[in-house]
């Protein structure tokens, strides 16, 4: 097959397909309300954009060529980062796909629930190709759409509304941000094309605002800190699944998207990399110390997320601003290696959540002290959690250390004082870490399980085979990391492009 | 050859780890067998590779990047300390049987405690330094998981994080080494920096050199991050004998002996390498005499041996720091065995309650106190010899006099404390209704060997000398008969005064009764050495500040959607104001 064919079809896939699964499987489950049809075209549907995207995928890391091609007005550019961002958000979202299955089975909407995955993992796909600022605007704010309904996705519940609500209403606040911003630039270099803006985008004081609006814009998706308080409650109160596609890409997917709008103003000021920084140190505080005395699980992991959102900023920063690849590497090998970690925790604790309270019907959140002893009762699902939050902590032989440590490295060879202070701080809030995720290991493998945990309902295989394909993903990663370097050197290469080139 | 057991040293205990955990908890009589035969087979293993410690020979892993290529490459170093993990990992694994009998969720302790053993070895034969860092990490992530073995006692719970935070704290000091090693080399080699130390400029290097005191200093429990010891003990026993005394807290004094060649040069390095040891051992020695808990006794001794091992590395005497190291190793590991068979006999740790155990378990107070007299540093056992070559390097290379008498008196106070120790628990009169038996044959099994070495490994001094000197050219160790190094040590004068000191602490606790005078004098020091000197209270202070900071921040989450825009916009403004500024990097 043609690569740029495949990579068309990699794009459209999903986009096209979710109307056609959400109707199939409205009209399948009203003649057999048993029937859950939907789910496994989803999957089917994301098994076969896997092929497309593995086609151009290949084709672009054996040439290095970048794949370009245009329908219309929408213009798609595979680079590195866009085949990143794809392959991670494909690979989880098939995970979670599979996971989700017995989840929502007994909810009413749950073809609407594959239907909007599909499409926000199409949409995501579509996010890191965008060749120019309208477009990227596009996939964003489609993005966006499918995130709100699914962060809402239990209507009857006041909890979930709320955090509906709250994220539509940043969210919305940050579009707005960002359409200012590409109102500036288009008004003052005539283009919303990323190429030529690169070249015609030169320093003015608009031109300074409108990156501002980028970052705040785009920053309220991608949880820096202070813009991140509706994430704690969309997290924590959307599906499980939904968690976990939340932390593990869709906040990448908004820091992508910051990027690539960063990046054509790079001539404007030296400042953007150094900005990026800044987050990360409080973003990598910030969420330890508010994850520090959680007592709800997912809301704990929630928080998590704005940390290492912070890692990846200080990798993606080092980049930005003094070119260090590896550095850049880092960062984007800690975009994978969170989203198995992360999208890993929030499944467990997802299964933790439906096996000891969805399946009796009620909505209470998962709190710590539901874990105490679990592992009497759920071995595998007690072992993945503590793989996934030893492995955020920082642990070897698991992916976090390693990713990590290339972030480290990466900072240390830049040979800032800066940077290297910062990573030391890093460091330090790893150890900081530490302090919230080690209890929750030892919860879960007390001799003496709690009455809930006696009490809970059997895990579905279909949710458990996800979760071994993430453990042990964790866990080969650790030991052998350089197994993801063909993912994250072009990545890194394109984002140096995007800020030096 | 030597390659595949390089391989299988590392990766048998890993592997008997996996089929332990997979055996699954319904079948406790085959995880016991497995554990035992993996380890046993490791510590062959590791015996076997000992003669290629002349050789040098390199197992690369190509990885490449940022992660450098993982090499392992024995030299004595190594290779010694290898075997000193397997095989008195294997006579631990063997100790559990008896101990752990009966015990619920076996298949989480073997795998830990193999998974330990595998990457205690790797620690010591690789020469990459992010490969160390990693089984740095895992050492302290098996700690962790073994003191908090048991998740239902808060005590343990806390004992394990304590553990890990501290350790990796001071971790922090070995990963800015091993970053700034590669910022100037491109690469983790630590052969070529030991090899040529102008590889990296002065204030790098100086960097790398104090982290790695850092990171050592938190490993091997010394000061000022000796407080995580203690409470480590709420581990079972055996892995106090084996990770907490014999193996895992030596990876410190490992880490300054391995660079001592490239650090030595680093003005202060030195002198604070030899400050941290002899406060270490001052302090823990102090602690041992006014604690009640058998096993915090130990852990303190074991704080204040390796205060030994590391000031012995400062002032320059690697081979006696070394050679320390496996004498400790070996009477440590005993007394830990021996207390363990003590404590799961009786039911408590507390050794006031104790007292005229010998007569129910003879065995068990034999070889307690052939430990006892070693770690007391009595002729002629293996203690004696290592500690006397201590205090001798404390005499060379101008080394500051005072500090070897601060030393010379902690091997006073060691002797004190050891004889009270083994007096309260062993003889005197019984001071509670406690039910005692004879240790059990899978725990004999395990301390006869180690009360063997005891009585015996200051034999080796030559040939490992001999193995030292040769695989390590950058290192200053020469090779010596062991018969050159016995006369040596006997008629050094500082032999003569370290056994009347020790005799005198020995005589202090005989005649301790007539000695209430000082008691008033004394009670201050007592007081603040049952409180660890205020070191606890520092460490409570940061988590109470920490946890008061994180509730405190809580209230920036109001959930009020108009606070949540409010900061967007604020975040705007700041942002502007910022680039306004024109703000990049320095």
């Amino acid at each position: 097959m043609n690569p740029n064919n495949a990579f068309l079809l990699a794009v459209g896939l999903p986009v096209f397909a979710s109307p056609v699964i959400y109707l199939i499987g409205r009209i399948a489950t009203r003649k057999n309300p048993k029937v859950d049809l939907a789910r496994w075209l989803a999957l089917l549907t994301l098994l076969a954009d896997g092929y497309f995207l593995l086609i151009a995928g290949m084709e672009f890391i054996q040439t290095r060529h970048e794949l370009l091609i245009a329908v219309g007005a929408v213009s798609l550019r595979l680079d590195g980062i866009a085949l990143l961002l794809a392959a991670v958000v494909l690979a989880l979202g098939t995970l979670v796909t599979l996971f989700s299955g017995p989840a929502v089975a007994r909810d009413s909407g749950r073809e609407t629930y594959f239907a909007l995955l599909t499409a926000m993992i199409g949409t995501i796909i579509g996010l890191g190709a965008a060749d120019d600022l309208f477009n990227l605007w596009v996939w964003f704010e489609a993005m966006a759409l499918c995130s709100y309904v699914l962060v809402a996705f239990y209507r009857n519940e006041a909890a979930a509304l709320e955090a509906g609500v709250k994220y539509l209403v940043q969210s919305a606040l940050g579009t707005v941000l960002v359409l200012l911003a590409i109102g500036l630039v288009f008004a003052n270099t005539g283009s919303v094309d990323l190429d030529e803006i690169r070249i015609a985008a030169q320093p003015s004081g608009l031109m300074l605002a409108a990156g501002a609006l980028f970052i705040i814009g785009f920053g309220v998706k991608a949880a820096l800190v202070p813009l991140h308080t509706w994430l704690p409650d969309a997290h924590s109160q959307a599906p499980s699944g939904i968690s976990a596609m939340l932390s593990g890409v869709v906040i990448e997917a908004g820091l992508v998207a910051m990027l690539r709008a960063l990046g054509a103003l790079h001539l404007v000021t030296v400042s953007w990399g150094a900005l990026l920084l800044g987050f990360a140190a409080v973003n990598m505080l910030v969420g330890n110390l508010m994850a520090l005395r959680q007592t709800q699980v997912k809301r704990l992991l929630a928080y998590s997320s704005l940390s290492h959102m912070g890692y990846i900023l200080l990798g993606v920063g080092a980049g930005a601003v003094i070119g260090s690849e590896y550095s850049a590497a880092g960062g984007f090998f800690h975009i994978l290696t969170h989203a198995m970690m992360k999208g890993l925790a929030f499944l467990a604790a997802g299964a933790l959540l439906y096996s000891l309270h969805q399946a009796v019907g009620n909505h209470d959140p998962l709190v710590v002290d539901d874990l105490n002893g679990a592992s009497r009762k759920y071995p595998l699902t007690a072992f993945a959690f503590s793989v996934a939050v030893l492995g955020l902590g920082g642990l070897p032989p698991l992916a976090g250390f390693m990713s990590k440590w290339q972030i480290f490295v990466g900072g240390f060879q830049t040979g800032s004082a800066w940077i290297m202070a910062l990573v030391v701080f890093a460091a330090l809030n790893s150890v900081l870490s530490l302090g919230y995720y080690a209890p929750l290991v030892n919860r879960l493998y007390r001799c003496q399980p709690v009455r809930i945990v006696e009490q809970g309902k059997p895990i579905p295989v279909l949710m458990s085979l996800p979760m071994l394909i993430l453990s042990l993903g964790v866990v080969v990663l650790g030991i052998w990391p350089s197994l993801a370097d063909w993912l994250t050197g072009p990545a890194a290469q394109s984002l140096l492009m995007l800020f030096g080139g | 050859m030597a390659e595949p057991l390089i391989l299988l040293t590392v990766g048998l205990p890993w592997l008997g780890a996996l089929l332990c955990w997979a055996a699954g908890d319904r079948h406790p009589r085959l995880q016991h067998t497995l554990a035992v035969s993996f380890s046993v087979a490791a510590g062959i293993a590791a015996l076997l590779l000992i003669p290629f410690g002349y050789e040098r020979p390199l197992v690369t892993l190509p990885i490449g990047g940022a992660f450098g290529d993982f090499t392992f490459s024995p030299d004595g170093l190594g290779v010694f300390l290898a075997a000193v993990a397997t095989v008195i990992g294997s006579l631990a694994v063997i100790f559990s049987v008896d101990y752990m009998r009966g015990e619920a969720q076996l298949g989480r302790y073997y795998a830990f405690v193999l998974f330990f053993i595998g990457a205690m070895v790797g620690l010591v034969l690789t020469t990459n330094l992010l490969l160390m860092f990693v089984f740095w990490e895992i050492t302290a992530l098996t700690s962790y998981a073994l003191i908090s073995f048991h998740n239902d006692d808060p005590k343990a719970v806390a004992g394990g994080i304590k553990a890990l935070i501290i350790t990796q704290f001071g971790g922090l000091g070995l990963l800015i080494g091993a970053l700034v090693l590669f910022a100037h080399t491109g690469s983790y080699d630590i052969l070529a920096v030991i090899a040529n130390p102008g590889l990296l400029p002065a204030g790098a290097l100086a960097w790398m050199a104090f982290g790695c005191l850092a990171a050592a200093a938190a490993k091997s429990a010394q000061f000022p991050f000796q407080t995580w010891l203690p409470d480590a003990m709420e581990a079972p026993t055996p892995i106090s004998a084996l990770i907490h005394a014999a193996t895992m807290v030596n990876a410190g004094v490992y880490l300054l002996a391995r660079f001592f060649p490239a650090f030595e040069g680093v003005p202060g390095w030195r002198e604070a390498v030899m400050a941290v040891g002899m406060l270490s051992a001052l302090l823990a020695a102090v602690m041992a005499i006014v604690a009640t808990d058998l096993k915090r006794v130990l852990a303190y001794s074991t704080v204040s041996q390796l205060g030994y091992m590391v000031y012995a590395v400062g002032a320059g005497g690697v081979f006696a720091a070394q050679f320390h190291l496996l004498s400790h190793s070996v009477f440590k590991a005993l007394l830990f065995l021996g207390a363990g068979a003590v404590i799961h006999s009786v039911g408590t740790r507390d050794m006031r309650q104790m007292g005229g155990l010998g007569k129910k378990m003879p065995f068990v107070r034999l070889v307690f106190v052939i430990g006892a007299l070693a770690l007391a540093g009595l002729p002629v056992l293996n203690g004696f010899w290592s500690k006397e070559l201590i205090l001798e390097a404390g005499l060379e290379h101008g080394n500051p006099l005072w500090m070897l008498i601060v030393m010379l008196v902690v091997s006073g106070l060691t002797a004190f404390y050891t004889f009270r120790m083994v007096w309260l628990v062993f003889y005197g009169q019984q001071r509670a209704e406690l039910h005692a038996h004879e240790a059990g044959t899978a725990m004999k099994v395990a301390l006869a060997p180690l009360a063997f070495g005891t009585l015996t490994t200051w034999l080796l001094a030559g040939s490992f000398s001999r193995l030292l000197s040769e695989s390590l050219p950058a290192h200053p160790i020469s090779a010596h008969s062991t018969g050159e190094i016995l006369l040596e040590v006997l008629t050094a004068p500082v032999t003569l005064i370290a056994v009347l000191v020790i005799g005198l602490g020995l005589a202090a606790w005989w005649q301790r009764d007539r000695l209430t005078g000082f008691a008033p004098a004394l009670a201050g020091i007592g007081k603040a050495a049952a409180n660890s000197f205020g070191f606890e209270a520092v460490n409570r202070a940061v988590v109470v500040v920490m946890e008061d900071s994180a509730e405190k921040l809580r209230s920036t989450q109001t959930g009020m959607l108009s606070w949540n825009v409010a900061s967007l916009l604020v975040a705007l403004i700041v942002v502007l104001a910022i680039l306004a500024l024109g703000v990049g990097l320095p």
